[in-house]
């Protein structure tokens, strides 16, 4: 709109699927998560979206940022409706693809009875979550996605607990155990990475899902400038692992060519902050506790190695002066 | 603009556009073209980055081009230069510096090899003329500025070859007579008209020149030696260092005693104490009172050599005596028998400077039958005796103007230091040439002289996280026992080496159209143009919509891009 033909916004040599002008905060890593979604994916797309921040900074009435079919209804229910959608062009003989979104709360939590029902039921739909690790929209409380030990409203570090005493969880696990052709982790801070794996799960027929890994600086308490900074070194730690499943099986992953101590990632954050309170042990114990699920995520999926990594393989926007030259 | 309303409920696509959210913005991205470090360390001023960018891109001829718009000889300094820029390279933080002066080489040898002729600058011929005298590397630089400015240039010199220095006292085993003559004689087609076997003060007096040019600028040299004695004490067949290189250049003469020892630390030093050794002098000293490079020595306390032939040096049997001073001759009758030599060091006086201490109680005894000191020139008065006032050296402001001579320009090693640019050495001589020119032009314009100033970029403004540690490029040296008085002795890269080093330089301050920005922005305020845009890039801020996260200062991998404060 308002947009002559020569504006060089109208003449950007992408597909923008999510438009300038949204209610994101600043740095917001969802909204780069989504942007890159949707790039990706292409103008031949329905969205739905559960309720959260992402539904809410894009769509103030009037006006809305998508520029593709967008429809939400309800927190529990955008693979629901997802199935619709897509059951209803299965019936018109049409061939767009469904995705469906939600944040961590809306599929890890409230929404996953349909997210599992969907997969169960074979609809031809890409979830992507974007996991921000908390209940940012409504202030910052915990889901089961939050890490082990982080502070959150309703996870307060104190005199009783470090921060949040339960651990994230596994959601990429049941996922595989609903036997998908197709289900993968990225990240905003590798993002030919992410786009491959969307533009991978565009072409199969069938169920298939992305956890994307996208940092909210007010809920993490970092500064919008680290938000890729910090969104790297989560990959890099190995507290979020970069995979894909193919049927349940590990297909392949990101290898770790230099692994980040897990402090390095928490420090920037200040969620983790009462993690490095000098007097108090429980402090580095649970720094230790963390470094130690890094450690298992490193041995369980075979993270160090050093094979290609995205910067490399997939490498048309992203700068890499020095290291292996890969075709 | 009012975001039309639907009867359905549905929103048109893209009407979030309505919505600037660039008021919530406090601070601003701003493209920032800060300098790399190696153009800052560059005595030539040479713009490393700006050419290696251009290599990156596959085009060589444009990255010689670029290059030769500062430095019209990069043959020749490709070769000769101590390479500051890579002692300043940020790469050196990371793993280790691009070897520039490798590159640099390759690219001049390409540029001899296919013949590429010099970019010409455009405008209108001028009608003023402008006398250079000596055509070494700072009249060579000047001539070929002042005659892109489209100046009327006659270049004098002394010696019947152009070439000063570069010619009767650097060895054609670090530089080949046919590299020389073939840079200088491309660079004298430009229209330069060269006046040789014309020397100041015999054939042409600095008045007559003054009288008859507009504008004249002095490239002379330091050709006279330094005085040099021991306590009073000479011997009576000494030899200075200079005179005796110029000798062995010239007609291949050279004294042949059975140990000598050198004094200085100089690439003259150096240079005769290699020619000694291979021409079969058993003991070939150094003794200086500067450091070797390494741990331990202070930057400004290291021998003043090219590194690496100070390594080719020790290699051929070059005994260094570093931070030593000759303390005594020892003499049977007028002839040497051997020096005394004591431990010295560059230490703070109690007024803030550094002074020379020597240390009573370390002196030691060389056996030698000749001493040959090389511990630097000074201008040769002849001629300029009316200018140079007793003084060593010409007083001269940035831009070359001698000081209290408006319209007398000088450069190289005739004249004194300035603040914030180095001496001695051929690429400081070539900068002193253009920026002279620029003095010259400006004054002859009537408008004050002017240099383009960037500020500088620190390592810790770079994202390390997108660079990936990778070795340098290994050049290759003429193995010992290969190594004769005419074989060059290192070799400069192929052609493959030459690009793959290219492509590991950071691009400090610079753009290199990664995409970072436009990628990572989340709110899809950086914009990509088919266009170069203003600042150098390919992308543009769209304020109307930055929020001003400062994401993608923070994800540019050189630095391109700052914060600043908004209004």
């Amino acid at each position: 709109m308002n947009q002559t033909p020569n504006d060089p916004r109208s003449r950007q040599p992408r597909f923008r699927g999510l438009e300038a002008g949204h209610r994101a905060c600043q740095g917001c890593g969802e909204a780069l998560a989504a942007r890159l979604v949707t790039e990706a994916a292409g103008p031949d797309v329905i969205l739905t979206n559960a309720t959260g921040c992402l539904e809410v900074f894009t769509t103030s009435w009037p006006q809305s940022a998508w520029r593709v079919p967008w429809l939400h209804s309800l927190f529990e229910n955008s693979a629901a409706i997802a199935s619709g959608v897509e059951a209803a062009l299965k019936a018109q003989g049409r061939r767009s693809k469904v995705i469906a979104m939600g944040g961590d709360g809306g599929t890890f939590d409230i929404g996953f009875q349909a997210l599992s029902g969907m997969l169960e039921r074979m609809h031809n739909v890409l979830y992507v979550c974007y996991d921000n690790e908390a209940y940012m929209n409504t202030g910052i409380q915990r889901s089961s996605s939050t890490p082990h030990a982080a502070m959150t409203t309703t996870s307060p570090p104190g005199k009783e607990r470090m921060g949040k005493r339960h651990l994230k969880k596994d959601l990429l696990s049941i996922i595989a155990a609903h036997h998908i052709p197709y289900a993968a982790s990225a990240s905003v801070a590798y993002p030919q990475d992410l786009r491959r794996k969307v533009r991978r799960a565009m072409e199969i027929d069938g169920p298939t899902f992305l956890l994307v890994h996208s940092p909210c600086p007010l809920g993490w308490g970092h500064d919008g400038s680290e938000t890729i900074q910090v969104a790297r070194l989560a990959v890099q730690c190995g507290l979020f692992p970069l995979v894909e499943l193919e049927r349940g099986e590990v297909a392949s992953v990101m290898p770790l060519r230099q692994k980040a101590p897990v402090t390095e990632y928490l420090r920037l954050q200040t969620r983790f902050r009462h993690l490095f309170v000098d007097d108090d042990h429980r402090a580095r114990e649970e720094r230790e506790h963390l470094q130690a699920l890094a450690d298992y995520n490193v041995e369980r999926y075979g993270l160090t190695g050093d094979g290609d990594d995205p910067f490399d393989a997939d490498g048309a926007d992203t700068v890499r002066r020095g290291g292996p030259a890969r075709a | 603009m009012p975001t039309p309303m639907n009867r359905g409920a549905f929103a048109q696509a893209g009407s979030s556009l309505a919505f600037k959210t660039g008021t919530w913005r406090s601070a601003k991205p701003v493209h920032v073209h800060a300098t790399a470090p190696c153009h800052g360390a560059c005595p030539a001023g040479e713009d490393q980055q700006a050419w290696l960018a251009l290599l990156q891109e596959g085009k060589p001829q444009q990255a010689w081009e670029r290059l030769v718009t500062t430095n019209p000889l990069p043959a020749i300094s490709g070769r000769v230069c101590p390479h500051p820029c890579e002692s300043a390279c940020n790469r050196g933080q990371y793993d280790q510096p691009i070897a520039i002066h490798g590159i640099e080489r390759w690219l001049g040898d390409e540029a001899i090899r296919h013949n590429w002729p010099y970019p010409r600058r455009a405008g209108d011929a001028r009608p003023e003329r402008v006398a250079v005298v000596g055509a070494g590397p700072a009249g060579l630089s000047a001539a070929y500025h002042l005659a892109q400015r489209k100046f009327n240039v006659v270049l004098f010199d002394s010696l019947p070859e152009p070439g000063g220095l570069l010619r009767s006292a650097i060895p054609p085993t670090r530089l080949p007579r046919s590299i020389i003559d073939a840079e200088i004689g491309r660079l004298l087609s430009l229209g330069i008209e060269f006046r040789p076997r014309t020397a100041l003060g015999r054939d042409v007096s600095l008045d007559d020149l003054r009288s008859e040019f507009d504008a004249v600028f002095l490239g002379i040299g330091a050709g006279k030696s330094r005085h040099w004695d021991v306590d009073g004490a000479v011997p009576a067949d000494l030899h200075e260092g200079l005179a005796l290189l110029r000798e062995w250049l010239a007609v291949g003469a050279l004294p042949h005693p059975n140990a000598v020892v050198i004094h200085g630390g100089g690439n003259t030093a150096v240079d005769l104490a290699r020619i000694m050794r291979r021409a079969g002098v058993r003991d070939v000293h150094v003794v200086t009172a500067s450091g070797l490079p390494g741990p331990g020595t202070e930057s400004d306390d290291v021998l003043n050599v090219v590194p690496r032939e100070l390594e080719q040096a020790i290699e051929e049997g070059v005994q260094f005596h570093p931070h030593r001073t000759i303390n005594r001759l020892i003499m049977r009758g007028s002839k040497v028998v051997g020096v005394e030599m004591v431990r010295l060091k560059k230490l703070p006086d109690g007024n803030g400077h550094k002074a020379r201490v020597s240390f009573e109680g370390t002196e030691t005894v060389l056996h030698v039958d000749m001493v040959v000191p090389a511990i630097g020139e000074v201008v040769d008065p002849t001629g300029l005796e009316a200018i140079l006032r007793q003084k060593d050296y010409l007083g001269v402001d940035r831009f070359g103007q001698v000081n209290g001579h408006p319209g007398l320009f000088a450069g190289g090693d005739a004249r004194d230091g300035i603040k914030g640019h180095s001496s001695g050495t051929v690429s400081a001589a070539i900068g002193d040439g253009r920026r002279a020119a620029e003095g010259i032009d400006a004054l002859l314009s009537g408008r004050d002289a002017d240099e383009e100033k960037r500020p500088a970029l620190p390592y810790t403004a770079l994202n390390l996280s997108y660079y990936e540690s990778s070795p340098r490029i290994e050049l290759s040296t003429l193995p010992l026992e290969k190594r004769d008085d005419s074989s060059e002795i290192e070799g400069g890269p192929n052609t493959v080496d030459a690009l793959a080093e290219a492509q590991r330089c950071f691009s400090c301050g610079n753009c290199l159209a990664c995409d970072n920005c436009w990628t990572l922005c989340p709110d899809n305020a950086v914009l990509k143009t088919m266009e170069t845009a203003s600042d150098g890039s390919h992308y543009l801020f769209d304020y109307d919509f930055c929020k001003g996260c400062g994401l993608c200062a923070k994800e540019c991998p050189c630095g391109f891009i700052a914060m600043s404060e908004d209004e």
